[in-house]
């Protein structure tokens, strides 16, 4: 334990290198815009965001109408919706590339926006969950919050007990305020995004040393495909990634901290680096590969071991993710290794010509609406935009930062990310390719506004380049939500609606709310039906493949082995559900539209079961009919 | 701690929220009271006992209060998991609150004597259309916020009536509770027939039902039926439901089964 003389002279230490580093902001004419205003003029930057707060105000407005009409199955809801986004993004984007903005403004519109776009996947959803991680994740929350214990089972995805970081979280909510799981599970996620966007900001500021980089940076970030909807759902990855960050601007701060503060700036890395391994086993693992990086760039700028070089956390990530994965959740090596090794296998076959490429924007079924035409441009011309800028950030990057490791560590991301795109084309490799987009992009974010900056740094003077940069980003985050979800999922449905002064749910929510009363019993059911059993139904319910439940759904007649598989794993209760959407974990929680033909399976994979001794057939609206196998005995 | 104004009332401010969050009954001022010792309280300690020498800029000092805080919410459960009674609101108000106190004891007495606050809070100053700008910006948030809340009328959504049944609970004697529930977009009327066993008897009801509204019956076997009498076998119930206003009314429109356990007879 250091001395309490020494620790104070290591953190005074660490304020003069906090100083020293404001003050070579301050240095130069592009760094003088950066830098933080002063005390007698505090806040003066309220003139320019109180019109970008009423913009803000305005899109998050539209974005919640054009929902509002989608979940009143009115039209035109989609171009009201796209003019939100850009009514909301726009004037921060211009705000972010002007130079007399201060680092303290630029970091409250970076969190105005990643908070904004945070509201627009709530304004989808609300009041429930509906995507299907996060109704995996609630039901941990639920079993939490119930049971007083962490590590139940999931029936759906048995590794996600193991890793309960979010839900144990998300229980002290519940516990303290008595909250339900979809509000605290909302909060929490949202204060998560808020840390998110802040410490990407605080990181890329002290990489570049420039708040424009920084702010521009935190803004590209957030036209990568994941931000708006997947990366926003209540689920593990959303709180591990902020960790991450915050780990990471922690670790640049360290960087140029003096040799005495060092641990002081350790400490928060540990703490981050702990609580991400209990919370999410692939941000652990990118943590780990991430810190081995730096390590290895730090030597290559600075041909030394010795600190601030960030090896001993790297053996630290590593030894931390695998005690985990091995001791306590080892069944996560049973989930993510198929999807690696398919992921291989794909990647093999498509380039050997055994499979047919992945065809771009297609759906995971023949009954949804292919993307538009001009969506489908919209999102190429911004991967063509994203690819156009990286070499002249790779220069911008290479000429000013090239001995700083992080900003050497940001480049290989840029370029590894379109690596990654050539991965969609494989279709099962699709799934790695687009998770290690969300890490990635994270480099190409501050190669691509070290582009942006030199670009306002060259032409000054010339009045097209901001509103162009500023359109530039609004491309690459309209472009990157729709690659990022599929483009009939970008609004709302109808899942719970008001007729004669009165509020009905959904066929599926409706089952989901009478097995809310029914006493115990295991469900068995399709993959959307399960996800509304286990929240807000309160049931155990088992979907998919293992055991093989939908092949017991979707036969029309009743095979020996099913019965016996069913009463081997303890199924009570079997929900068939005749609607096809009913396997679709993202379109099958709503109502059927009596404009829409919706695919409906024949009437004997119901009917099958309607003779059998023993069997009683419960519950019946129409699409969907449960029986009862009968009690176990 | 005394001298240290900003962790007094860090710690003070720990107690109250730990106690008024277990002891109030509202849930949104438990919210209100609950939030700072959830998402800013332990981040805010820790982050002052690691940096009690030297000051770090006011945005990572915040940055730092709140990621620490989810830091501290996602090991915590793992800590509480092994204590007797597990997971419980009284354990993370006292795991909560020792973090505070502890952090900032460990701050207080690093922290050099009449150090300042870590942040200094600055209030915005605002004139009259700028303030009218904000307020016009909050408003349209909140509007936003309503009406993602609030259920709407849907005309194309396709309506559907829900019936179940299941057997009384076990001690109430033997028959069935029967629920029919409108999901219909407009008024229905339906009749519903219950038979008991084979030909042992039937009971019929005529129901009229709102959107939304829900009716549910509990129907006994007729007294006189072997079934009900003996006790002794277990008696097949089916319940029908016609629905009145449809084209064809006569049709069967929903249909289920249960099975009375023997042993609920009346003999």
């Amino acid at each position: 334990m250091p001395s309490e003389a020494a620790g104070e002279a290591a953190d005074a230490a660490t304020f003069k290198a906090m100083e020293a580093g404001a003050t070579k902001l301050r240095r130069g004419t592009a760094m003088r815009s950066d830098s933080t205003p002063s005390k007698a003029r505090s806040w003066p930057e309220v003139g320019h965001l109180a019109p970008i707060v009423l913009s803000t105000g305005l899109g998050l407005a539209l974005c919640s109408l054009a929902n509002a009409l989608s979940r009143a199955t009115l039209e035109p809801a989609l171009p009201v919706y796209w003019i939100g986004i850009l009514v909301l993004a726009l004037p921060i984007f211009y705000r972010l590339t002007a130079s007399e903005a201060s680092a303290r403004e630029r970091l409250i519109l970076v969190c105005l926006l990643g908070l904004s776009l945070y509201c627009v996947k709530v304004f989808r959803d609300a009041p429930l969950f509906t995507f299907s991680d996060e109704l995996i994740h609630a039901f941990n929350a639920n079993q939490i919050a119930d049971h007083h214990h962490l590590f139940r089972d999931n029936p759906i995805l048995a590794a996600t007990p193991y890793y309960p970081g979010l839900e144990g979280a998300t229980s002290a909510l519940m516990k303290l305020t008595g909250l339900s799981v979809y509000a605290a599970g909302t909060i929490l996620v949202g204060a998560a995004r808020l840390v998110l966007i802040a410490s990407l900001f605080l990181l890329f500021q002290r990489v570049s040393g420039s708040a424009r980089v920084a702010g521009l940076g935190a803004a590209i970030y957030a036209g990568n495909f994941n931000f708006l909807f997947w990366g926003a759902q209540f689920s593990y990855e959303s709180l591990a990634l902020p960790l991450l960050l915050l780990a990471m601007m922690a670790l640049a701060e360290r960087e140029v901290a003096p040799k005495q503060a060092l641990r002081a700036w350790g400490a928060p890395v540990v703490l981050a680096m702990m609580a991400i391994v209990v919370t999410h086993h692939l941000t652990s693992y990118a943590v780990a590969g991430l810190l081995v990086g730096l390590s290895l760039a730090y030597w290559y700028v600075h041909r030394r071991w010795s600190p601030p070089n960030p090896w001993p956390f790297a053996i630290l990530g590593i030894l931390l993710a695998a005690f985990w994965l091995f001791v306590v959740a080892s069944s996560t090596v049973g989930y993510l290794s198929p999807v690696l090794s398919d992921a291989f296998d794909a990647i093999g076959n498509t380039i050997g010509g055994e499979d047919e490429p992945r065809g771009l924007f297609q759906a995971g079924s023949t009954s949804v609406a292919p993307t538009p035409l001009g969506a489908r441009a919209v999102a190429l011309a911004a991967v063509a935009l994203l690819a156009a800028g990286l070499p002249f950030g790779l220069r911008a990057l290479w000429r000013r930062h090239r001995r700083q490791p992080f900003a050497l560590l940001f480049g290989i991301a840029a370029v590894a990310f379109f690596a990654t795109l050539a991965l969609r084309l494989a279709p099962a490799a699709w799934e790695t390719a687009n998770r290690a987009s969300e890490f990635l992009f994270i480099g190409l974010a501050f190669v691509l506004a070290c582009a942006c900056v030199e670009a306002l740094r060259r032409r000054p003077r010339d009045r097209r380049t901001r509103p162009l940069i500023a359109a530039g980003i609004g491309l690459v985050l309209v472009g990157g939500a729709i690659s990022g979800w599929p483009w009939d999922s970008q609004l709302a449905r109808p899942l719970r609606i008001s007729t004669a002064g009165e509020t009905i749910s959904s066929p599926p929510l409706a089952l989901a709310e009478w097995a809310e009363e029914m006493p115990e019993g295991r469900f068995a059911a399709s993959t959307a039906d399960a996800g509304l059993l286990l929240v807000p139904g309160g049931k155990m319910a088992l979907a998919g493949s293992s055991p093989p439940i939908e092949d017991v759904l979707d036969e029309e007649e009743l095979a020996g082995w099913m019965l016996p598989m069913l009463r081997r794993n303890k199924i009570r209760y079997i929900a068939v559900d005749r609607r096809e959407v009913s396997s679709d974990s993202l379109r099958g929680y709503y109502f059927s539209r009596r404009d829409k033909d919706e695919g409906l399976r024949p009437p004997s994979v119901s009917a099958k079961f309607n003779a059998v001794p023993g069997i009683s057939r419960v519950y019946t609206n129409g699409p969907i009919t449960v029986f009862d196998l009968g009690a176990q005995r | 701690m005394r001298r240290h104004g900003d962790l007094e009332a860090a710690v003070g401010g720990a107690a109250v929220c730990a106690l008024l969050a277990l002891a109030l009954p509202f849930d949104l001022l438990r919210v209100l009271v609950g939030a700072p010792l959830l998402f800013f309280l332990p981040g805010y300690a820790i982050t002052a006992a690691i940096f009690a020498h030297g000051r770090i800029p006011r945005s990572q000092f915040l940055v730092f209060s709140l990621g620490l805080s989810l830091a501290v919410l996602a090991l915590g459960a793992l800590v509480l998991n092994y204590l007797p009674g597990g997971v419980r609101a009284g354990w993370w108000a006292v795991l909560l609150f020792l973090v505070v106190l502890g952090a900032c004891r460990g701050a207080a007495l690093r922290r050099p004597k009449r150090a300042p606050a870590p942040i200094a809070w600055t209030a915005p100053r605002v004139n009259g259309a700028q303030a009218g700008l904000l307020a016009g910006g909050a408003l349209l948030v909140i509007a936003a916020v309503v009406l993602a809340f609030v259920p709407l009328s849907a005309t194309n959504a396709l309506g559907y009536t829900e019936l179940s049944i299941r057997p009384l609970e076990a001690g109430a004697g033997p028959g069935v509770r029967v629920a029919v529930g409108s999901g219909e977009r407009d008024d229905s009327s339906y009749r519903l027939v219950v038979k008991f066993g084979d030909g042992e008897g039937e009971a019929s009801s005529r129901i009229a039902l709102a959107p939304g509204q829900t009716q549910v019956l509990e129907l006994e076997p007729p007294d006189n039926s072997p079934a009900a009498m003996s006790g002794a076998v277990a008696i097949p119930v089916t319940a029908t439901l016609f629905k009145e206003d449809s084209p064809e009314p006569g049709r069967p429109f929903r249909q289920v089964t249960t099975v009375i356990p023997p042993g609920e007879g009346s003999g």
